[in-house]
């Protein structure tokens, strides 16, 4: 493992990268990280598995924030949210184990083809509101209620397909613990697309999730030094000082042009990789 | 039926603790960087490797409360579904600890 000499500004400078980076993941439902490891690994020219762990990092510390600030305000699924973390953080761990084995040019590809699967589902992102209006009905074992600002009362919603929420939560989970950008982004539209979990419940639930998940392959990057400290502890207090600020200012930025935007970075992020690849 | 919202008490016990974790994270990450960067002094990196575990403990904490929660609850569905999670993350740190 090469030492890197992390100067005052570099690590400045990183704590910026890591604010805005911070700041689009909670506006925006995005890890971090998916912003913050291509940043290290092309500007700075950090090893993409260096880049990753500090990736992982970031991501543990958006959800923590995310996931206390959220607090009886989001609904989330606890309940469900354990079941699938049993997949989603034994992808982690798979993904955590694997990444040494896998060429540099392998993880290019992955990344580039999640960069543009999350540019695709950033801009045509699902809405179904799959929420049963009689708050009387039963939510089954894995659903829930909370209220609804749409309707104005308090709504149910049944999960379905819970071997579909499984196995998205695996491969999240894998992704996750191989390119250290969380695997949050796969699995909050399949949740809402396939398995009849509202928005609001997928994303708040998700939010919890994706800090255990990395915490499932982040302690083996820490071993194999793939964590240098004083750069991810740059990046760390730049994601969580982003992070407060958009989770504060999120409602007032979710604008159409925001999300438009951060599709082309994330299109020039994947081109990036298909070129690094070649 | 059981309600499916986290009961509020339990709730505000976990904020807490993820609130402590964090912010002591943040500060042991400040400090060390300070330490590190500006002074040029090595115990900052005591300081950061503190900063960087306490960070990682945190979500863990959260999983090991919640194993609590559900046998307080009677929720033996939930309770295996955090054992099992648990058991996972233990692996990370078994395969972790045997590849330092």
């Amino acid at each position: 493992m090469a030492a890197f000499d992390i100067t005052l500004t570099v690590a400045l400078v990183v704590t910026g990268a890591g604010a805005v980076a911070g700041a689009l993941g909670a506006v925006l439902g995005l890890g971090g990280g998916v912003f913050l490891v291509p940043l290290l690994n092309t500007v700075f020219g950090l090893p993409f598995n260096v880049a990753s762990g500090v990736g992982l990092m970031t991501v543990i510390a958006t959800s923590s924030v995310v996931s206390s600030g959220s607090a009886g305000r989001r609904p989330v699924n606890l309940r469900l949210g354990m079941v699938l973390q049993i997949a989603s953080s034994a992808g982690g761990l798979l993904g955590g184990v694997y990444v040494a084995r896998l060429p540099p040019r392998a993880l290019y590809i992955m990344f580039a083809a999640v960069t543009s699967a999350i540019a695709a589902i950033t801009v045509s992102r699902l809405d179904r509101r799959n929420v049963i209006l009689d708050h009387a009905a039963d939510p089954g074992p894995f659903g829930g209620r909370f209220f609804e600002e749409e309707s104005g009362q308090e709504v149910v919603y049944r999960t379905r397909n819970l071997p579909v929420a499984l196995a998205v939560s695996l491969v999240g989970g894998s992704i996750s613990g191989l390119l250290g950008i969380g695997g949050g982004i796969l699995q909050v539209p399949a949740l809402n697309a396939w398995c009849g979990v509202p928005l609001r419940a997928a994303a708040a639930t998700s939010a919890v999730m994706i800090g255990v998940t990395a915490v499932a392959s982040a302690p083996i990057y820490y071993a194999r030094g793939n964590v240098v400290p004083p750069l991810a502890a740059a990046a760390v207090i730049g994601v969580l000082i982003g992070s407060r600020l958009g989770f504060r200012f999120g409602d007032r930025a979710r604008a159409k042009w925001l999300k438009l935007l951060m599709a082309g970075v994330l299109i020039s992020v994947s081109m990036t990789y298909v070129v690094k690849a070649l | 039926m059981k309600d499916l919202t986290l009961p509020p008490r339990f709730e505000r016990t976990l904020v807490r603790v993820m609130l402590a974790g964090v912010w002591l994270s943040a500060g042991l990450l400040t400090c060390g960087l300070a330490l590190r960067l500006v002074l040029g002094h090595s115990s900052g990196d005591a300081l950061l490797r503190a900063g960087l575990l306490t960070l990682m403990g945190t979500p863990v904490i959260r999983v090991v409360m919640s194993v609590g929660e559900a046998i307080r609850e009677r929720d033996w569905f939930w309770m295996w579904s955090t054992i099992a999670v648990i058991v996972v993350l233990a692996g990370t740190v078994w395969y972790s600890l045997s590849t330092m």
